[in-house]
């Protein structure tokens, strides 16, 4: 192997980058990806959420649970949950005397919301709601819509549990700009108790949202939570309720795949590169070795060994490049400034390149590369079995 | 008095009696039996106390009121109970539907949009309320046939709408007593011919001036674990209220 020094060093290096680059890109993406799931699940519906039997199909008023402290105590101290976030949501007319629109009434503790989706970040007039507040927070759009600011009053009317007719009159107490349009122009929060007693529902939730701890753990917290009360609840994890987020993630990270596979495929030419020039070299020194009298397996046998030196040192030499680099980034996160950083503050992430260390990850390259190299030794395998002493020793 | 003077009455009363007998035995028209049956339950104007019943498979509600009507062009109802409606008042000023909401002290013409909405949560809209009267002048009728309900002998009548009318049902088939006109059973049908909710009259009673039913179910075709039932518990009939008492102002001023 030693023999053509640069040669050798050639290959190992190239094997040595794409490892280097396959296992700090693929970190990236799993860290990016991991980030954009944990801040757009917490922003909308938590990892687990629990529901009244039938409400996902049917979003009705009228599909609402009972939530009381034995409910809540069981939901807290279930293993791995970190908080639990009770909401009331439904439709309604909001008018301000002069226009009139359909908008999303979302009843919810201010504090619980300001943890989820950073509402305050958001807030451009007025102020944000406090415990106990009568007021509401209205999207921008719809604010302007109603042409109605911080401090006029609006009616909303709707129906209520049971049907029961559903009215009341609200001061704005301030305005949030949400990113999504449709946000922007029809959603309303309020406090809990103040939807409950808007829509007749005293003590009742549309949904329960549940971040946890650990968020690897989804299935076997969502099969603790579901024993509290199978029959009447349904316990939907974010997988089941944000499909679209599943699938764009699914269509990236397939993308991701194929990218790497076309590294694996230019490293595995140049390795394949090095060992064609190498046998052809080494042809009349084989020619001998054969006549001499080794056998033909065992000259094999050699090459096949130096052939997988120098891709388990190329191997080696890559994880043990990228590990350092790869730790570094984990506690110190490349940051994002300028334009960049202002997309990801509005999407409530913190602005930087997340990395995320999976040791599974590391064995998988290593294999493939070395799967890889094992196929590219094939050719001197071939020419090895075939070659004809005497036309080699004279070569 | 002079033989040939008696004569003459006698001979005129007789024609008389005849003409009114030939005049009964007269078939009456298929319009005419449901102006009738109309004409019983709407009287020239009445007023009273109504209550309505919404059933739904887990629940139940009561929503009790007072009424008034006048002809087919007004009525007015002001809602008594259950307390978080109490004070909201509906009034029908022609094809118009206003709705006064205390609680939120808004006056609301409801527009075309919201006039297929359930009413108060009701199995009825918004428009069966407004349109409830069109049955005599906006439809061609006809007798089909006739079937016994219950007690009472009835002509089945099929009630097609005049091309321009403002209706909302592709056909209505109605069952009225033959005697005493009482609208017993309806099924109201879509454009397409689907039923879509069947109305039965029970509990014929003495009210005011007239009997009839007192109860009026009305069940939705696609979801039959529903159905609202409007009772009238003290209505009256034929009595005196100004065309001025329909007003939004007087929406108000109701108690």
């Amino acid at each position: 192997m030693w023999r053509n020094r640069r040669r050798s060093l050639i290959t190992i290096s190239s094997v040595l980058f794409a490892l280097f680059l396959a296992l700090i890109m693929r970190s990236m993406q799993l860290g990016q990806y991991k980030q954009m799931i944990e801040s757009a699940v917490k922003s909308s519906t938590g990892f687990i959420q629990i529901h009244d039997k039938g409400y996902w199909e049917d979003k009705t008023i009228d599909n609402t649970f009972v939530f009381d402290s034995t409910l809540s105590e069981r939901v807290r101290s279930t293993g791995n949950v970190s908080r639990a976030i009770p909401r009331l949501e439904s439709f309604a007319l909001v008018s301000s005397g002069r226009q009139t629109k359909g908008v999303a009434v979302i009843g919810t503790i201010p504090a619980e919301e300001d943890y989820a989706s950073g509402l305050h970040t958001r807030l451009v007039r007025g102020e944000m709601l406090s415990a106990g507040d009568q007021g509401v927070l209205i999207g921008e759009g719809l604010a302007d819509y109603l042409q109605s600011g911080v401090g006029d009053t609006i009616v909303l009317l709707g129906q209520g549990y049971h049907g029961v007719t559903a009215a009341g009159t609200f001061p704005v107490r301030g305005i949030i700009r949400f990113i999504q349009p449709d946000q922007n122009n029809s959603m309303l929060y309020m406090t809990l108790p103040m939807a409950q007693q808007l829509y007749a529902s005293e003590g009742r939730l549309t949904s329960l949202s549940v971040m946890l701890n650990n968020t690897d753990k989804l299935e076997e917290t969502r099969s603790a939570l579901q024993a509290i009360d199978p029959d009447n609840l349904e316990f939907m994890t974010w997988r089941e309720m944000l499909r679209e987020l599943l699938q764009a993630i699914e269509g990236d990270n397939i993308s991701g795949q194929f990218m790497l596979g076309i590294l694996y495929m230019v490293v595995g030419f140049g390795i394949l590169g090095t060992v064609l020039m190498m046998t052809v070299e080494r042809r009349k020194e084989f020619g001998i070795m054969v006549a001499v009298g080794m056998r033909r397996s065992k000259l094999l046998v050699i090459v096949l060994i130096e052939t997988f030196m120098i891709g388990v040192t190329g191997i080696l030499a890559g994880i043990a490049l990228s590990i350092p680099v790869l730790v570094y980034l984990q506690h110190y996160p490349i940051t994002l400034t300028g334009e960049a950083a202002k997309a990801m503050l509005e999407y409530n992430m913190p602005p930087e390149m997340p990395v995320l260390l999976e040791p599974g990850f590391f064995v998988t390259q290593a294999l493939v590369v070395l799967a890889i190299t094992f196929l590219t030794a094939l050719y001197p395998v071939r020419v090895i079995s075939r070659f004809q002493v005497v036309k080699a020793i004279k070569s | 008095m002079n033989p040939m003077k008696t004569f003459r009455i006698a001979i005129l009363f007789a024609i008389a009696f005849l003409l009114s007998l030939a005049m009964n035995a007269q078939e009456l028209t298929a319009k005419e039996i449901i102006r009738k049956a109309n004409d019983k339950v709407n009287g020239l104007s009445s007023q009273g106390t109504m209550k309505m019943t919404i059933a739904r498979p887990d629940w139940s509600r009561e929503v009790t009121m007072k009424t008034w009507s006048k002809g087919t062009e007004y009525y007015m109802i002001y809602i008594t109970a259950p307390a978080r409606d109490q004070g909201q008042v509906f009034m029908k000023h022609g094809n118009d539907m206003w709705n006064w909401m205390p609680a939120i002290n808004r006056m609301i013409k409801l527009p075309p949009s919201m006039m297929s909405q359930s009413w108060m949560g009701s199995d009825f809209t918004n428009d069966d309320l407004v349109r409830m009267n069109s049955i005599v002048e906006d439809f061609d009728h006809t007798i089909i046939s006739s079937e016994v309900i219950g007690d009472y002998d009835c002509f089945k009548i099929e009630l097609v709408p005049h091309e321009d009318a403002a209706v909302v049902w592709g056909k209505i088939l109605f069952w009225v007593s033959k005697k005493e006109f009482y609208e017993l059973k309806a099924e109201y049908y879509d454009e397409d011919g689907l039923l879509v909710s069947t109305m039965t009259g029970t509990e014929i009673r003495s009210m005011g001036d007239r009997m009839l039913p007192a109860v009026m179910t009305m069940v939705p075709a696609d979801k039959p674990g529903n159905k609202t039932i409007m009772e009238m518990v003290d209505v009256k009939f034929n009595v005196p209220i100004d065309d001025s008492f329909f007003s939004q102002q007087n929406m108000k001023n109701l108690r």
